[in-house]
């Protein structure tokens, strides 16, 4: 991390810049979701724009914990916790999917037909 | 007493103390974050109805998007100018920064208003009307409840002759409401006749309450304490009675198993009756004359002369007609229904022309035919853009929101079409924020709209009882929303506090601020996938 007077300040102009990509990003986004030329996939929303969409929102979120959070030269102890917290919840979404993959479907099953 | 590690680093983990709990934190809220974010994407592949696609305004959501952006830049500036020792700096990106957080709240305010106030209705057949709900209205005056407020039009009314509480479940805040209607249409209740019975074991019957005596939250629980007393009591004998009985029945039914001798079991009940006292179940009041009670739909379950509340309370009296009145009428949705039909292999096109709206509101008819022009047009559209394959079928296809539901842009742009309503840029943009201007556009283009109760399938207000989508909505916006207060209170005290710290240790100001500002940016991260995954997808 920054922590000379020098490297912060060199720090501001890389803050700078990565907001104006955030807000790049932001707008990408809209596009991608409102304006037909920019439309990937099929018409309307399908599961490219969702690919799409989460993966330019994935960019900006690394961006922001990377450069805002210090995330690109932080202590391992930091790494650790926050990476552990992270694989805790691709864990709860790789379950998720899995029960969605259950071929033991009975829509009727409850509803006591 | 010196607080350590809070400017120099501890050994093992080379982070100040605050920097450690601050990560602990976070790292428990991407945990539940994520969790709900799971929840998210296990709702919606699950959803049984066509999920809300893009029914958020996109602006305001936006505009959100970039204050956030803005204000993740202005704390790390904030932090910086700290390290940099420069108290001016500090204020100035800081207050943009709290400034940027009061935008926010603000903009979500305006949409939570709007979505509070705004109606849906899903009728019988699945067709779903959005809008604004009427007022009721007396003489063409406008009608005032008990409490002063307008009476909008989705009550269940009764002109009510009867009634009667269950005096285990009554509800008081519902006997109270149901006292001050009546006494704000000149009416009183009163208890219908005498309530007597034996209060104390081996005591004589007595009377409990005389007929004529008024109802009261406090008549009803006195007669609720002699009940939930004369229970315990009984309860106690016909336990004991019990007990014998089966000892009795055990002792001569030798090596035979319980379960064999249990249905032989049985109280003696004409033996055990002078030893028992009277249990009130239910007290029945007269309401004199019989005055019309208005309920929300969601307590009670009307029926053409007996209407029971959720408290098990029965209202007897003749129903009133009790429509659902829409003043304006901003969208009409047949998605449910064209699954449903499509689902029972019934053409939706069918389905769509025999629904309860097409047939009875010719505003829906006139829509509906526009919009199908709308949507030829845009087939056509697709066609020339993407082309056709080998076979001649165009590559491309109108969503199924495109096809069925006339949101109220569309019914501004028929009402336009028609040179009937058109407002101005300026207007436009505002409408984008606030929803659509029902005044400037009128009735021609959002008319009203009277659902009889028969036809009312489900109802509810833009919140988390319409569906899940909206309950996963407010419930992570929501939640979102809280953390935004939060770490602008935190900031907000660095801005306003902080000085006295930035003169005599302001290298832990500058730690406290990076910690604050971690936090800052996880609330921003949060909203990085909360905007595309509500607004956009």
């Amino acid at each position: 991390m920054a922590d000379t007077p020098e490297a912060i300040r060199k720090s501001v102009r890389t803050y700078l810049f990565v907001g104006g990509l955030l807000f790049l990003g932001t707008i990408l986004t809209v596009l991608v979701a409102t304006v037909p030329m920019f439309d990937v996939g099929g018409h309307g929303f399908d599961i490219w724009d969702a690919v799409l969409g989460l993966g330019i929102a994935t960019a900006k979120a690394s961006l922001v914990a990377f450069i805002f959070m210090h995330l690109n030269h932080e202590k391992k102890a930091v790494y650790w916790l926050f990476g552990s917290s992270l694989v805790i919840v691709c864990s709860l979404v790789f379950l998720t999917a899995l029960a969605m993959g259950d071929p033991i479907v009975d829509h009727l099953f409850y509803s006591g037909r | 007493m010196e607080i350590p590690y809070v400017v120099t680093p501890r050994k093992d983990t080379g982070l100040f103390n605050s920097k450690i709990a601050i990560w602990l934190f976070l790292a428990s809220e991407v945990m539940l974050f994520g969790g709900f974010f799971s929840a998210y994407v296990f709702l919606r592949i699950g959803a049984d109805y066509p999920w809300p696609e893009r029914t958020l305004p996109v602006l305001p959501g936006l505009i959100n998007t970039f204050v956030l952006i803005g204000s993740s830049v202005t704390v790390v500036f904030a932090w910086a100018a700290l390290k940099l020792r420069q108290w001016r700096k500090f204020q100035m990106f800081m207050g943009i920064t709290v400034f940027c957080a009061l935008i926010f709240m603000v903009l979500k305010g305006i949409e939570y208003n709007g979505k509070l106030q705004h109606q849906a209705v899903r009728l019988s057949d699945y067709s779903i009307v959005e809008g604004h709900l009427a007022y009721r209205t007396e003489n063409d005056n406008l009608e005032y409840d008990h409490k002063g407020k307008k009476i909008e039009e989705n009550k269940i009314s009764i002109e009510a002759s009867e009634l009667s509480f269950s005096s285990m479940r009554f509800h008081k805040p519902w006997v109270s409401d149901i006292l001050a209607q009546a006494e704000h249409r000149g009416s009183k209740i009163v208890l219908a006749e005498d309530i007597v019975g034996i209060t104390e074991e081996g005591q004589a019957s007595e009377e409990i309450a005389k007929a004529g005596e008024p109802l009261t939250v406090k008549l009803l629980e006195r007669i609720r304490n002699l009940h939930l007393n004369a229970r315990a009591h009984n309860v106690a004998y016909r336990t004991e009675a019990l007990r014998q009985e089966w000892k009795l029945a055990r002792a001569t039914a030798g090596d035979e198993p319980d379960w064999r001798i249990a249905p032989t079991v049985n109280i003696d009940v004409e033996a055990l009756r002078p030893r028992l006292i009277d249990e009130i179940s239910t007290i029945s009041f007269k309401v004199d004359p019989p005055a019309r009670l208005d309920f929300r739909p969601r307590d009670i379950r009307e029926g053409p002369g007996t209407s029971r509340l959720r408290d098990d309370s029965v209202v007897v009296g003749e129903l009133l007609a009790s429509p659902m009145v829409f003043e304006n009428v901003d969208a009409i949705d047949f998605q449910f229904l064209a699954m449903r039909a499509e689902e029972r292999g019934i053409d939706p096109e069918v389905a769509i022309e025999n629904s309860w709206l097409l047939q009875n509101y010719p505003f829906a008819r006139e829509a509906w035919v526009w919009h199908q022009g709308e949507v030829a047009k845009l087939r056509a559209d697709l066609l020339e853009r993407y082309g056709a394959d080998s076979e001649g079928n165009p590559k491309r296809f109108p969503t199924h929101t495109e096809l069925y539901r006339i949101g109220w842009k569309g019914l501004a742009q028929k009402a336009e079409d028609e040179g009937r309503a058109e407002l101005g840029f300026g207007d436009k943009i505002k409408e984008e924020f606030f929803g659509p201007n029902y005044h400037a556009r009128g009735e021609v283009t959002f008319p009203d709209l009277t659902v009889p109760r028969e036809q009312v399938g489900f109802a509810a207000k833009f919140t988390p009882a319409w569906n899940t989508y909206y309950a996963l909505y407010f419930t992570m916006t929501g939640l979102h929303g809280l953390h935004v207060i939060g770490g602008a209170l935190v900031l907000a005290y660095y801005l306003f506090f902080g000085r006295a710290m930035f003169l005599s240790n302001p290298e832990w100001l500058a730690n406290r601020v990076e910690v604050a500002g971690l936090f800052w940016h996880f609330v921003d991260l949060v909203w990085i996938f909360v905007f595309p995954i509500f607004y956009l997808m």
